[in-house]
């Protein structure tokens, strides 16, 4: 593409940027690597031993890492925000940043995200997300918007590239085998034709529209996570526009910081004058007061309305032993200073708004760190742990590590980044008209009184402690038994004239019972001195052997209406024998139902059959009426025998089936003579059972509500549609290009 | 009106996966749930009684039996609405709940489903026990922020968590105002010899979501949940609202009566959140609450004393 000489001329000035490494800068990067390995290091082991590796307990649930995502989509707002906006204001100086700001978006987007799957206990599952995602979930709102948001700025970088590499195609600066056909690729033959320029245009401009709403939704999104649940401090409505205020404040200190870094370090001064430096200062100044008016709004809120869990996160900030000091520089150093030193004229140069800005960041991560933290420590029902990790979180070496390795990486893909393509956009540099009033003032001079930063080596702390692991073996359980004792009980039970024996085997062991399951249990008849075995029964698994008791035995009498049983276990293995006995009658007890002046009653009627099979009725006995349900039999009323037959009231108010129907049980219960005896009756007088309803939750119900599948459809095709029109354009631009080569030809 | 939730179901999932099929790669990761026919019954089915008695009773009023699939999982027993009340009256901290529970869940040593907090509501009113298992809400703000539909609401009232669903987010964890959910920040020591099931919540697994579950895998044969057996004063009620009768193992009451006639309360009702536990308040006391420090070693009673005295600086 043609261009003037002084573009030329400005190109070659980044020839040493693109191709040349310096020795520092080498050293630097073995630092980043070593730094990024470690990281890699501790998440293996996070992988190996579960998450036990970190600080996090089931308290305090979200530590650093989810710290460091939102901190790192924060200062992705540089280029959505700062970049779009300035974009579409027609700003004369946003040139030179513009593709910075770009890149710290892309590159934070990339990392911020890779934080919260360090944070998810199963990243093998990452698949279910898709498989069984439920869109009533902030988590999935956040992932659809974090992947959309990531997209459009990768688009907006590329977009403001295009230009730029379509110089570098036909002015190469360079040998490299490697960037020349990524430039031809990637320039998609744009030749700077009126037509072609006129669709970037058009491309860039609509993308910025679209980037500024989605990045305020991603944030707002993320605030959502928080502001959704029940918890103090977070149950916030003013969570959202608070979240994106503190992004574009962190976010502008990042950009400053990466200005200030890249002017050094390439030399740019000639680009990035103090006026940048001084502009963007003052938009920080000003989200800054925006940023101080919202906590100031939150807590008072808060404080003012003391409800008492609210109180308890508000004393935990304001506690010289816990918070105070962090909420100190995070609230009022990290707003006010900045302010300070940016308002001032005297104490404005471009090292003190890097520093202010440096401030600032740090100021915003710590917030992070204080909205997270303490409402976590402060559930709604107090902790009643005593390990102190469970009640105070403190990060380990591994979320130190990590946390590190993700500056680490950030800065590393800027390095590398700055390899590939000019940090300012070249040929629009070049297009603007007036930019040397802007370049005028070097301000070398300052630079040297004020404040020097040194670069200090990121050490994490958690790396001292590298060295400090333990290895705790799991503990291994085991248990010796020897002999157990058993115990076996015979119970007798005649419902409806079935009669059976149950045999209860239990093994005891420490003093508790347990059933024995499978265990054979043999029945014996006992008639005089004489043992007659009716069979033997394996147990079920609640230690139950039941047998019926076969009518030859009934009919035969007894020794005068009385039948006697044994039921024995032999033992086997570890578990010791048992037996148990039991003696019983022939009893036939029969329910009725009846009404008697408009009172439902129930009767039951007992007989007892003697030696020659006349049945006579049961004197003066205690018969209990029950209501099976569930877990338990409802006793609903208890009469005695009067020549046989005892009356009571019928429960009219306990719930039936659908129709009303109620079985009512009657028994005769562990009586020494008569065993256990129960007849079982069934009528429709309880209260009918409404039908179920199929009750609707909401947003707990399997399916979401509509208006919120229809609002995500709608808002995702917005934005993919012009994403899709932005990429036709990209399209429509190389078509151009090759109309216009093939013309060449010709 | 189903038709239509399905398929617009499918164009969501549809929609997602092409959107992020690039990251998953190959490989279904749906792990069914063996699934296990239901054994053929007649009309009766046998049940056993608190008393430990076997009876009879029609198949309406049992539940179901065998290993239910995973869409009988998530369904729940229907016509039921399982409720649990606690008589914080009758607790003096005995934690035999909290052993029972942790015993039959495996739990690896620390985790506590069931908690017991000392809770004193004002500076003048008395201090109490108060056993806090999952709250099983009507409306759980746990199931609703589930990103994977891991946790889930039942019909019968229950809220499970399908372990091999769960991707470990822990924003249930964030979401419960009870702070009811543990997780499994390491590999479970005791490996017990079963089949997971959502229902029993047994093997736990590493890095997911595990709470309280109600016992599903032992009331489904109609078995009391372990905790409620297993307290030695009779604080837990357990049993189906819709039968109306709870019972603690010894006796059985009308739930309707019960939290009528003792003014019973849900904790935190402001919350919205509308629990299946309820609390019968700790009025003629069994036991004075000093009685709950005595079988506690040294250290947990320093610990509730610091505790209260925390609780006394905010006035709470």
């Amino acid at each position: 593409m043609n261009v003037d000489e002084k573009t030329l001329r400005n190109l070659k000035t980044f020839k040493p940027q693109l191709e040349s490494v310096s020795k520092r800068g080498v050293i630097v990067a073995i630092v980043l690597v070593l730094v990024i390995l470690a990281g890699v290091y501790a998440l293996i082991t996070q992988i190996v031993k579960g998450h036990i590796v970190t600080g996090m307990r089931d308290n305090v649930v979200w530590g650093l890492y989810i710290v460091n995502f939102i901190f790192f989509i924060g200062i992705s707002y540089a280029g959505a925000l700062i970049s779009g906006i300035l974009h579409l204001l027609r700003v004369p100086w946003r040139t030179p940043i513009i593709r910075m700001a770009e890149m710290i978006t892309v590159i934070s987007t990339l990392i911020g995200p890779s934080y919260i799957l360090l944070c998810i206990g199963r990243l093998d599952r990452l698949p279910h997300l898709v498989l069984f995602g439920r869109i009533q979930s902030p988590i999935i709102w956040d992932a659809i918007a974090i992947s959309t948001y990531l997209s459009g700025s990768i688009i907006f970088l590329y977009l403001a590239m295009i230009r730029d590499m379509a110089l570098l195609r036909d002015n190469p600066l360079t040998k490299g085998k490697w960037r020349n056909p990524i430039y031809r690729f990637m320039a998609v033959k744009y030749k700077d034709t009126t037509k072609q320029k006129e669709l970037l245009n058009q491309a860039t401009d609509l993308l910025s529209i679209v980037i500024i709403p989605l990045a305020i939704l991603v944030h707002s999104v993320l605030a959502w996570i928080f502001g959704m649940t029940l918890r103090p401090g977070w149950h916030s409505t003013i969570f959202a526009p608070y979240f994106v205020v503190a992004a574009v404040y962190s976010g502008t200190g990042v950009l400053i910081m990466v200005m200030w870094v890249f002017r050094r370090l390439y030399h740019l001064e000639a680009h990035l004058t103090k006026i940048h430096f001084n502009y963007l200062g003052i938009i920080m100044i000003v989200l800054g007061a925006l940023y101080g008016y919202f906590t100031f709004s939150e807590y008072l809120t808060s404080w003012y309305g003391s409800i008492k869990w609210d109180m308890e996160v508000l004393f935990r900030l304001f506690n010289p032993g816990q918070y105070w000091w962090e909420f100190v520089f995070a609230v009022f150093i990290g707003v006010l200073l900045p302010i300070v030193i940016i308002t001032i004229p005297r104490f404005r140069s471009i090292n003190s708004i890097a520093f202010a800005s440096l401030i600032a960041v740090l100021a915003m991560w710590v917030k992070r760190y204080l909205i997270i933290i303490p409402t976590l420590e402060s559930p709604l029902l107090p902790i009643h742990d005593l390990r102190p990790e469970y009640v105070h979180y403190s990060p380990t070496w591994v979320e130190w590590t990590l946390t590190a390795a993700g500056i680490a990486l950030f800065i590393l893909l800027f390095f590398i980044f700055s390899k590939f393509i000019p940090i300012i956009p070249v040929v629009r540099t070049g297009e603007e008209k007036d930019y040397s009033r802007l370049r005028k003032k070097v301000f070398e001079k300052q630079m040297k009184q004020l404040i020097r930063l040194r670069k200090r080596s990121d050490i994490p702390i958690g790396m001292i402690f590298l060295l400090l692991i333990t290895f705790t073996a799991p503990a291994v359980m085991s248990q010796e038994t020897s002999g157990i004792k058993t115990s076996l009980h015979l119970d007798f039970f005649n419902k409806e004239g079935a009669k059976s024996l149950v045999a209860s085997l239990k093994g005891q062991e420490e003093g508790k019972y347990f059933p024995l399951e499978n265990m054979k249990v043999n029945f014996e008849f006992v008639s005089g001195n004489e043992k007659k075995p009716i069979g033997t029964i394996s147990t079920t698994a609640k230690g139950k052997a039941t047998i019926e008791i076969p009518k030859k035995i009934i009919s035969s009498g007894g020794s005068k209406g009385v039948f006697s049983f044994m039921a024995t276990f032999t033992g086997i293995d570890k578990y010791k024998s048992s037996t148990s006995s039991v003696e019983i009658r022939n009893v036939n007890m029969e329910l009725s139902f009846f009404q008697k002046e408009g009172e439902k009653e129930i009767s039951c009627k007992a007989m007892e059959a003697g030696q020659d099979g006349k049945m006579t009725p049961i004197p003066d006995m205690k018969i209990e009426f029950y209501v099976p349900r569930t877990f338990s039999l409802l006793k609903v009323g208890e009469g005695s025998l009067s020549d046989g037959v005892a009356n009571v009231e019928f429960p009219v108010t306990l719930p039936g089936d659908s129709a009303g129907n109620l079985t009512i049980v009657a028994k005769i219960e562990d009586n020494e003579t008569y065993g256990n005896v129960e007849a079982t009756g069934r009528i429709n007088w309880g209260k009918p059972l409404p039908p179920m309803k199929i009750v609707k939750r909401g947003l707990g119900d399997t399916d979401a509500p509509l208006w919120m599948v229809y609002t995500l459809i709608i808002l995702l095709s917005l934005v993919w549609f012009h994403y899709l029109y932005i990429i036709i354009t990209v399209f429509r631009i190389r078509w151009l290009g090759k109309y216009a080569e093939s013309k060449e030809v010709t | 009106m189903k038709n239509k939730n399905a398929s617009r179901r499918k164009f969501l999932k549809l929609g997602l996966a092409a959107g992020a099929s690039a990251l998953i790669g190959g490989g279904s990761v749906l792990s069914a749930i063996s699934k296990v026919n239901k054994p053929a019954g007649g009309d009766k089915v046998k049940m056993l009684s608190p008393e430990g008695k076997l009876m009879e009773v029609d198949r309406g009023h049992a539940l179901c039996c065998g290993v239910p699939t995973s869409k009988e999982v998530r369904k729940g027993i229907p016509g039921r609405h399982f409720v649990m009340v606690i008589d914080l009256s009758k607790c003096r901290n005995a934690r035999k709940c909290v052993s029972a529970c942790s015993k039959m869940h495996f739990l690896q040593p620390g985790q506590e489903y069931i908690k017991v907090f000392l809770m004193q509501d004002s500076e003048d009113t008395s201090p109490y026990w108060f056993p806090k298992p999952c709250f099983h809400c009507d409306a759980p703000a746990c199931v609703n922020v589930c990103p994977v539909g891991a946790t889930f609401k039942r019909e019968d009232g229950v809220v499970l968590i399908d372990n091999e669903r769960c991707i470990g987010c822990k924003f249930c964890m964030a979401a419960c105002p009870y702070s009811s959910r543990v997780f499994n920040w390491k590999k479970p020591g005791l490996k017990p010899e079963a089949n997971y099931s959502p229902e029993s919540s047994v093997p736990q697994k590493i890095g997911t979501v595990g709470k309280c579950d109600f016992c599903p895998d032992s009331f489904v044969s109609g078995i009391l949940p372990d905790c409620v057996t297993a307290c030695p004063n009779g604080v837990y009620y357990f049993g189906d609202k819709n039968e109306d009768v709870v019972t603690n193992g010894v006796e059985a009451l009308r739930f309707s009566e019960l939290v009528k006639n003792k003014s019973a309360y849900r904790y935190m009702e402001e919350l919205g959140t509308r629990p299946s536990v309820y609390y019968l308040p700790p009025v003629d006391r069994s036991f004075p609450y000093e009685r709950g420090f005595e079988e506690l070693p040294e250290e947990m009673k320093k610990a509730y004393k610091v505790k209260r005295a925390h609780l006394k600086k905010f006035k709470i």
